[in-house]
């Protein structure tokens, strides 16, 4: 099974092939920082009220720390536990991906903060911002859960694992990361940096990958050890999201305090609400706040993009194509 | 709650108040509910918003609901409309000859025009058609408004109303008020526009309104390198697109006399090249771009296939570049044959640039001897397939049916080297000049009747298209002396087409029918033959264009006679042709078809030739994101009761295909498929069935949601077997997307159903 202990080493017969097929399709997902031009944003920023400004400032301060904690809890609790040679080719790309965000953030911070004192503030704000150092917080709670567990011998193990999975599958990436995304996806249907936003959803497409990923892991315990997801198990992811969404709330409270046209704290909680509750129903489990997204900007990300070169660069390519020249194929 | 109005006084947020400035709008859009736009707008408010904010808002608020209700576009339309009213009222505008005064006093509009709108202040004021904004959807005038109307270059506030940019534009090529009045009109009722360059600078004080200038390749050594880097930046300050070759610059490793040292090769100065052109930014509306040609048998071709790619040395990356190859037969010829390929240095073959046809299959195979490396033929045409399906770049476009098939070519030593920067322009240029096209693009959609093309309205918009195309050659502003010696020798025009998808829906005719591609081919003849007519009519009032003696007309040869095609109108033709004859042609180009991004948008249609992408998509631009719905399709699912939340949110997940929808019939959905649904081999079929009536050439873009090698080489190569002279891009989809945020989940256990269409990698049925 899955989060049987050890280390196995054998990719054929291949036990969880879809986890290899996310492994290569991450791969065609490949970007670098160096593709995302951040220079225009600076005339942008200028622009923005004061407002808008402090709503940036600690979006950024968020974004400087919060993939280093994710590549953390990877390294230090998923990566020893999942026991399938082609679930950790896939989190070691995860990893990868981790380290490009924190270089892409960096650059940003880089870019957006000139001012060098400013910019170690920023990188400190998981001790010195409260609303952000109680996310920091709730994080870590969640890391030290399981960070002595060398072994996931009894039930009581894996469902710590399990917990610290969901955790950060539909927490931390699935809710906070979620709430940042729209902070920056409202800036952009403004057309309001648009350097973010580019590197942004490049971050973000990664991330649902990410979190694809780890409800694939879920559901495979599931089948596997079903007899652990009881009633217990609900209660606690339920209580889980529930706190989340308290800590993403008084961090909405900082960043729109000042009043941002567009953007209520109301329209905010209500959003981070519908998230939750979609996060509820990849598990299988009963939304609690039955709330409707507000955000009509929220539906662009779904669809497909097209953009004018000349306004910017396109997204929209893969990597790793394959195949040989042939003049009788099928187009 | 309280906002703040612009006096300075609060007052408390009104719900009523807000719905009268919408129910202003709504008399013939009876589906928008201005309570909705209403609330919706309070529940993004903050207590002590300014009354603009709250304009500004609403205005947001009704394009949000566009994926629900396509008429809240016209809607969130009309308050821009009237929101950018009041900023220019409340400079004191009321009347257009007033504005071109104020605009005049603020430095932004030339002394010519504004003399001229002085002087006939009355007829230009009473010439506003006060419903011409209704006609405008949101994304469109949002784009008007954000980057085409003249702004006060300290307060930043816009200083034009849309129908005053457009009749200021018309101003800027009239010599009458008339003229003027009546060019207005027709750009007004969204029926032509010209290209973005002429809609920015006519009638200003820089008016520079070509879009697109073709600079060869600079001279093998360092001063012309650099003579050239200043050319495009100057081009580009000016709102140019360009199109550069670097073939004759010779490759790395090639000796360099001068200090017997090695050449590093082309990578490097396109490196600076890549720099200067992110430099420019184009008065703030766009930034610069620009599109390299290579020839494939320069000794770089591997490296230059690379610059766009992500990965790899930095120094060696060229992020802003656009990349295409210009490709002779011969190369064709051999990568069908599993041939050797030479590369060659330019230095050791410097007259292969400006030969095509046999003359340089001739010349090249005697070259080969001296060739620095040897590859397979299909290995080089691999990587050009592999460059296209990561980076979209790297064009393919002909270099010999570009030359065998254009007028311009008909004497020796005129040689076409490269295309431009969206593969539809193709004129003959040299070191001394630089070729100059200006375009214009026809809304085919504003050109129907109940059941089929409005033949006579489509022929009066294509000759007054082609007087003002040509107009703008005189009065134009050319940035470089090359471009200036080139222009009034040939006097080109690019007359383009957008809105062909409109009409295949309003006629109900699916893109790859034999119908419709006949009726492309005919409207296509109907603009050229048309075109030709006026230019001889131009040619007998003004002379032909100098360089007229060298083309191909001059001979007696019409473009469609270079295909050996029978046009269908015979008598028109072969009255055509007497009048050439006698007095000649006063443009030696007169047809292209440009890519019509941003124009395509302000006319609220489909982009030039192109099927449309998807059902249901965003457009994002530097003015932000917009959902774009086919509204045609709602007016469809409407009359049959299925335009619902469930369907809707299917087309939404399946990214705008409506092929899932199982109570749409056959015909319908067959008609509505995107350009991934469409097979590829029609756009080509039929971009191959109209261009014996395009002179110049069209921006074809392809479109493979999961390109492999095998499938664009094939592609490519019918491509060339059909005599396209060039393509564009290679448009194809991300391997995994963002999670939708907006649609229903899918629970856990239907995701293992799900995975069951694919088998071989279904973790469940193993």
């Amino acid at each position: 099974m899955l989060l049987d202990p050890g280390m196995d080493l054998t990719l054929r017969p291949m036990r969880y092939p879809r986890f290899f097929e996310r492994f290569k399709d991450a791969i065609k997902n490949t970007w670098t920082v160096e593709e995302v031009d951040l220079h225009s944003d600076l005339a942008d920023l200028a622009r923005l009220s004061p407002a808008e400004q402090h709503l940036v400032s600690r979006l950024v301060a968020f974004f400087a720390t919060g993939d280093t904690i994710v590549a953390n809890n990877l390294v230090l609790n998923l990566y020893q536990h999942v026991n399938s040679p082609e679930g950790r080719l896939y989190l070691s790309r995860q990893l990868f991906e981790e380290a490009v965000h924190v270089q892409f953030y960096l650059n940003l911070l880089d870019t957006y903060v000139p001012d060098e004192r400013q910019r170690f503030d920023a990188f400190a704000a998981v001790e010195n911002i409260p609303s952000i150092a109680r996310k920091a917080e709730f994080c870590f709670k969640w890391i030290d859960s399981v960070f002595e567990l060398r072994e996931l011998k009894t039930r009581e193990d894996r469902r710590a694992f399990l917990l610290n999975l969901i955790c950060f599958a539909a927490c931390i990436e699935g809710l906070f990361f979620y709430g940042a995304f729209a902070y920056v996806y409202f800036l952009r249907s403004r057309g309001l940096l648009h350097g973010l936003a580019s590197g942004t959803n490049w971050v973000f497409r990664d991330e649902s990958m990410h979190m694809a990923f780890a409800f694939d892991v879920v559901e495979t315990v599931r089948r596997e050890e079903p007899d652990l997801f009881d009633e217990r198990m609900r209660r606690e992811v339920i209580d889980m999201l529930a706190e989340a969404v308290e800590c993403e709330v008084q961090f909405a409270e900082d960043l729109l305090g000042q009043g941002v046209s567009g953007m209520s704290l109301a329209d905010m909680r209500e959003y981070l609400q519908h998230v939750a509750d979609r996060r509820l129903a990849m598990l299988g489990i009963q939304p609690i706040y039955e709330s409707k997204n507000p955000f009509a900007f929220m539906e662009l990300q779904d669809v497909q993009e097209l953009s004018n070169f000349f306004e910017r660069r396109v997204s929209a390519y893969q990597v790793g194509v394959t195949g040989t020249v042939s003049f009788d194929d099928d187009f | 709650m309280q906002v703040r109005k612009r006096n300075g006084d609060t007052e408390p947020v009104d719900v009523n108040k807000i719905v009268r400035a919408v129910e202003r709008w709504v008399a013939d859009l009876d589906e928008v509910d201005p309570l909705r736009v209403a609330t919706r707008t309070i529940s993004g408010l903050y207590d002590g918003a300014t009354t603009a904010e709250l304009d500004r808002l609403s205005i947001q608020t009704a394009a949000e609901l566009i994926g629900e209700e396509p008429q809240y576009s016209r809607l969130a339309a009309r308050l821009l409309a009237s929101y950018v009213d009041k900023e220019v009222r409340g400079q004191g505008v009321a009347s257009f000859s007033q504005c071109v005064r104020y605009a005049h006093g603020l430095g932004l509009i030339g002394d010519d025009v504004a003399a001229f709108v002085a002087r006939n202040a009355r007829k230009l004021d009473d010439a506003v058609d006060p419903a011409g904004d209704l006609r405008f959807e949101y994304f469109g005038l949002r784009t008007v408004a954000d980057r085409y109307l003249l702004r006060h270059p300290e307060i930043r506030l816009v200083v034009e109303t849309p129908q005053y940019w457009l009749l200021r534009v018309a101003c800027g090529l009239s010599r009458t008020p008339a003229e003027a009045i009546g060019f207005y009109r027709l750009m007004s009722s969204l029926a032509y526009l010209p290209s973005s360059p002429t809609l920015f600078n006519s009638g200003t004080r820089h008016t520079q309104m070509s879009s697109c200038f073709l600079v060869d390749s600079p001279r093998d050594e360092l001063d012309s390198i650099y003579e050239r880097y200043h050319q495009v930046a100057r081009l580009s300050k000016f709102s140019g697109g360009i199109g550069i070759s670097w073939t004759r610059v010779r490759g790395r490793g090639a000796l360099i006399r001068g200090t017997n040292g090695k050449s590093n090769g082309i990578v490097p100065f396109l490196k600076t090249l890549d720099a200067g052109v992110a430099a420019v930014n184009q008065g703030g509306r766009r930034k610069g771009a620009a599109c390299v040609y290579l020839e494939p048998w320069h000794p770089d071709i591997e490296e230059f296939l690379e610059l766009r790619d992500n990965t790899g040395e930095e120094s060696r990356r060229t992020h802003n570049l656009n990349l295409a190859n210009w490709i002779p037969d011969e190369f064709m010829r051999r990568v069908e044959a599993d041939g050797d390929w030479s590369l060659v240095d330019p230095s050791d073959a410097p007259d292969l640039p400006d030969l095509w046809g046999e003359d340089f299959d001739e010349a090249y195979r005697v070259a080969e001897k001296k060739a620095v490396k040897t590859v397979k033929a299909r290995d080089l045409y691999g990587r050009m397939m592999r460059t296209l399906a990561q980076t979209g770049n790297g064009w393919i476009t002909f270099k010999d049916a570009s030359n065998r098939l254009s007028n311009q070519t008909g004497a020796p030593g005129n040689t076409i080297h490269l295309s431009n920067l969206c593969t539809e322009i193709l004129e003959v240029n040299s070191d001394a000049e630089t070729a100059v096209c200006n375009l214009g693009s026809i809304n085919l959609g504003a050109h129907l009747t109940a059941d089929g093309i409005d033949w006579d309205k489509l022929r009066q918009t294509v000759a007054t298209a082609v007087v003002f195309l040509d107009r703008v050659i005189d009065l134009n502003y050319y940035p470089s002396a090359q471009a200036a010696a080139s222009n009034p020798r040939w006097r080109p025009v690019g007359l383009g087409l957008m809105g062909l998808q409109d009409a295949f829906f309003a006629l109900r005719l699916p893109f790859d029918s034999v119908p419709a591609r006949e009726l492309s081919t005919r409207v296509q003849e109907e603009i050229l033959l048309t075109a030709l007519e006026t230019s001889a009519g131009l040619a007998e009032e003004h002379g032909a264009h100098p360089a007229y003696g060298e083309t191909r007309a001059a001979g007696g040869e019409l473009h469609p006679d270079l295909w050996g095609v029978e046009p269908t109108q015979r008598d028109r033709w072969a009255a055509v042709r007497e009048r050439i004859a006698a007095n000649g042609l006063r443009n030696s180009l007169l047809v292209a078809v440009a890519p019509t991004a941003t124009i395509a948008s302000i006319a609220g249609c489909y982009e030039c030739i192109e099927p449309q992408v998807s059902n249901l998509f965003k457009r994002e631009t530097m003015s932000g994101e917009f959902l774009q719905i086919n509204t045609y399709l709602v007016r469809e699912l409407k009359a049959r009761g299925l335009w619902t939340a469930p369907i809707r949110e299917q087309i939404k997940r399946a990214e705008g295909s409506v092929q899932g929808i199982a109570d749409l019939p056959g015909d319908v959905r067959e008609l509505f498929r995107t350009a991934w649904e469409l097979p590829q081999r029609a756009l080509i079929d039929l971009a191959a069935a109209r261009a014996p009536y395009v002179d110049q050439s069209q921006s074809l873009n392809l479109f493979m949601s999961a390109p492999t090698i095998g499938k664009l080489s094939s592609m490519y190569l019918h491509a060339w077997k059909s005599g396209l002279k060039t393509t564009y891009y290679l448009r194809s989809r991300p391997a995994t997307r963002i999670q939708q945020a907006t649609v229903a989940v899918v629970a856990p256990t239907d995701a293992v159903a799900c995975s069951l269409e694919n088998p071989e990698s279904c973790e469940a049925c193993q």
